[in-house]
């Protein structure tokens, strides 16, 4: 089994993101999955997307112009 | 000063960005002399001159150490200078290059960390290297942190520095801990608008000249003084790849107007500080990596810099924004600025739609955040009134922790909610009646901000507080009197639905001290209440001891660990003052001042700070 390296982007872990760590993944390239080293997740580069948008739910204006600051 | 939006735009070129070899080097052996780490960032440095001058605002040019070896990066200064008035300055980040490294021999990169003797050789050595090659010294410098040693020695061998980036504001466990406790940029508890460091401490302003250093010191970024204050700091500030670095963006259409609601409320700020507001954007080479950087593609992170610098652009265009070199800030500032003048800012959450409001204040004698979502309770303070001499470095007693130490931390010391057992530090109040208790930190509420010569008033709007048989209708009014080192809270019993009822208000601060999340030896610290012609103290021995006195106006606290005293005083003259030592599962004290009252009486007290010696 060969080494594990960075993916082409510097992924991080969507589930550890959840609790305010930056944590980059490597590629695991005979399974085809980023993995973390601190926690357990594992997943391909769809589902790290997908678990990245779950994040964002967090951020309710993220979106939102804001005018008033009063 | 009147309507001025004062921008510092600063760029450096860092011949060897920070995160650059340890991302784009993966797997491969370390060379921070690498040909195409040294082009890719000349070419990061390049591109970002060019989109400040392409919105017609000028910058500032942060010379690092190893940018003085490179020839091209020397022009480039000397040329933008020339044609756009750049300033060029001098930054103590960016030490690491193969020069550094040899004559140093040591990876360490952080000016403040280094001991005494080495902070000294290394600015006499880049300095000296500097006014080689432009034949003058810099009149701005700056690093993530200056330790005020640090500062006090540049001053005095380099009298030309004016201004310095000095701090990241909350940049200290949050930042250590996102970064997987491996971040050591440990400097919690400063201003987050610029200030002139004192000569003893540097996130403590100086209050008169003679504590001047003789810098305007600028915040590391413009952060968001809401969430960053419970999250990563390097996620929520005027820096467009810290926006991405947080998700903050739509991942489809890659629009992130966040970003621009926090510039707008820090324009806002003007409100309260007397016309002018201000921000800073400094965005190191490394986080616009041609490789891309969370998960943002190169393409991002370019259209990202170039929307945001747009964005002040238009703003200056319009005659809302007014950019400067530092340099010609520190001298506006000066021009502008009374040592004992606040930087005051009302704060509302424009991230999370919660509808939270917090009151952020600092002065030379402390910094302070109300929480209008806990009815006005103070949840952080620190004791700029010690200006607590706090040297860091190797060979000190604090190698890496540089921040401000508190006396109130709600998310460290867990403010009004804990688990099981136990207290955590904030200051509110207690309103009881007929043996039911409801803290005004379940009193959400929200507040004005109004200045009354030289006292910043919160009023805030009046809570509902609702017994089994009783309304009481209750306003707090929070006054900061400028120069006076304390803070005055009044508690109006505006309406009671029973006229005749009377209840009892509990003004309390639950306290204790630290730079961290962890507990210190509370050993050695002294709690008095006096009044009425009596006195009784309790030396902290984790004994769940209290003491009492009735008629008594003042409770107080000496903490000898951080020269700090602090009191809860009244000018009531019936009132109970009580002090309460803690134990080693809650390790706190409490300092409170009691009183019954009836409709249409006030309550007043004051959180007053000194330095002990």
């Amino acid at each position: 089994m060969a080494q594990s390296s960075k993916g082409k982007l510097n992924y991080r872990c969507p589930m550890c993101f959840f609790r305010d760590l930056d944590i980059d993944m490597f590629y695991d390239k005979d399974k085809q999955e980023y993995y973390c080293l601190r926690c357990q997740y594992t997943g391909d580069e769809k589902d790290v997307l997908a678990k990245n948008e779950l994040i964002r739910m967090k951020y309710g204006k993220m979106m939102e112009r804001i005018t008033d600051f009063d | 000063m009147n309507n001025t939006f004062a921008v510092n735009i600063i760029h450096r070129p860092e011949m060897v960005p920070e995160y650059a070899e340890k991302v784009t080097g993966q797997g491969k052996a370390e060379d921070i002399g690498r040909k195409a780490l040294l082009t890719e960032s000349l070419d990061i440095f390049k591109f970002q001159q060019a989109t400040a001058h392409k919105n017609g605002l000028k910058t500032t040019i942060q010379m690092t150490y190893a940018s003085l070896f490179n020839e091209e990066a020397i022009q480039l200064a000397k040329d933008d200078h020339e044609k756009y008035g750049d300033e060029i300055a001098l930054s103590l980040l960016g030490l690491p290059c193969k020069e550094f490294r040899e004559k140093y021999n040591t990876k360490d990169f952080c000016i403040w960390m280094f001991s005494m003797e080495d902070k000294m050789q290394i600015v006499d050595d880049v300095f000296g290297k500097f006014h080689e090659i432009f034949g003058f010294y810099p009149e701005s410098t700056g690093s993530y942190y200056m330790d005020a040693e640090l500062t006090n020695y540049i001053k005095e061998k380099y009298p030309s520095v004016k201004c310095a980036v000095a701090t990241c504001w909350e940049e200290g466990p949050k930042a250590y801990h996102t970064c997987n406790n491996s971040w050591y940029t440990l400097f919690d508890g400063g201003p987050w608008n610029p200030w002139i460091p004192s000569k003893q401490n540097t996130h403590a302003p100086a209050a008169n000249e003679a504590e001047d250093s003789g810098i305007v010191a600028i915040p590391h970024l413009s952060r968001d003084l809401l969430a960053c204050y419970d999250g990563n700091g390097s996620n929520f500030g005027t820096h467009p790849q810290n926006v991405l670095r947080g998700m903050i963006y739509d991942s489809k259409t890659w629009e992130f107007p966040y970003f621009y609601n926090l510039v707008d409320q820090y324009r806002h700020l003007e409100k309260f500080n007397n016309g002018y507001s201000y921000n800073m954007m400094f965005v190191g080479p490394g986080w616009l990596n041609k490789m891309g950087r969370w998960e943002a593609p190169y393409e991002l992170l370019k259209k990202s810099y170039e929307e945001g610098m747009a964005y002040y652009g238009d703003l200056k265009k319009e005659g809302k924004l007014v950019d400067m070199t530092m340099a010609e800030f520190a001298d506006f500032y000066r021009a502008n600025k009374e040592y004992t003048e606040p930087e005051c800012a009302l704060w509302k959450d424009i991230l999370y739609g919660s509808d939270k409001q917090l009151f952020w204040y600092a002065d030379p004698y402390m910094r302070a955040q109300i929480n209008m979502d806990q009815g006005g309770a103070l949840v952080d303070l620190r004791p700029y009134a010690a200006k607590l001499k706090w040297e860091v470095g190797i060979g000190t007693k604090h190698v890496q922790d540089a921040s401000y130490p508190f006396l109130i931390q709600e998310k460290y010391r867990a403010g009004y909610f804990t688990h099981y057992a136990g207290e955590g530090t904030v200051r509110s109040a207690k309103i009881s009646y007929n043996g039911e208790e409801v803290d005004l930190c379940l009193c959400r509420t929200h507040a004005k901000f109004k200045q009354d010569g030289k006292a910043r008033k919160l009023i805030l709007d009046p809570v509902e507080i609702e017994f089994d048989d009783l309304t009481v209708k209750l306003q707090t009014i929070i006054t900061f009197e400028e120069g006076a080192s304390n803070i005055k809270f009044e508690r109006n019993i505006l309406e009671m639905s029973n006229p005749n009822a009377e209840v009892t208000i509990n003004e309390y601060m639950v306290a204790c001290y630290g730079t961290t999340e962890y507990p210190e030896d509370m050993t050695g610290i002294t709690l008095t209440v006096a009044g009425d012609g009596k006195s009784e103290s309790i030396d902290y021995a984790y004994k769940c001891r209290e003491a009492e006195i009735c008629g008594g106006n003042a409770a107080s606290a000496v903490i000898p660990a951080i020269e700090t005293a602090v009191s809860m005083t009244t000018d009531m003259t019936d009132a109970k003052a009580y002090i309460r030592e803690g134990y080693a599962f809650s390790p706190m004290f409490t300092l409170g001042i009691e009183k019954k009252v009836k409709d249409k009486e006030v309550v007043t007290t004051w959180l007053n700070l000194a330095k002990a010696n």
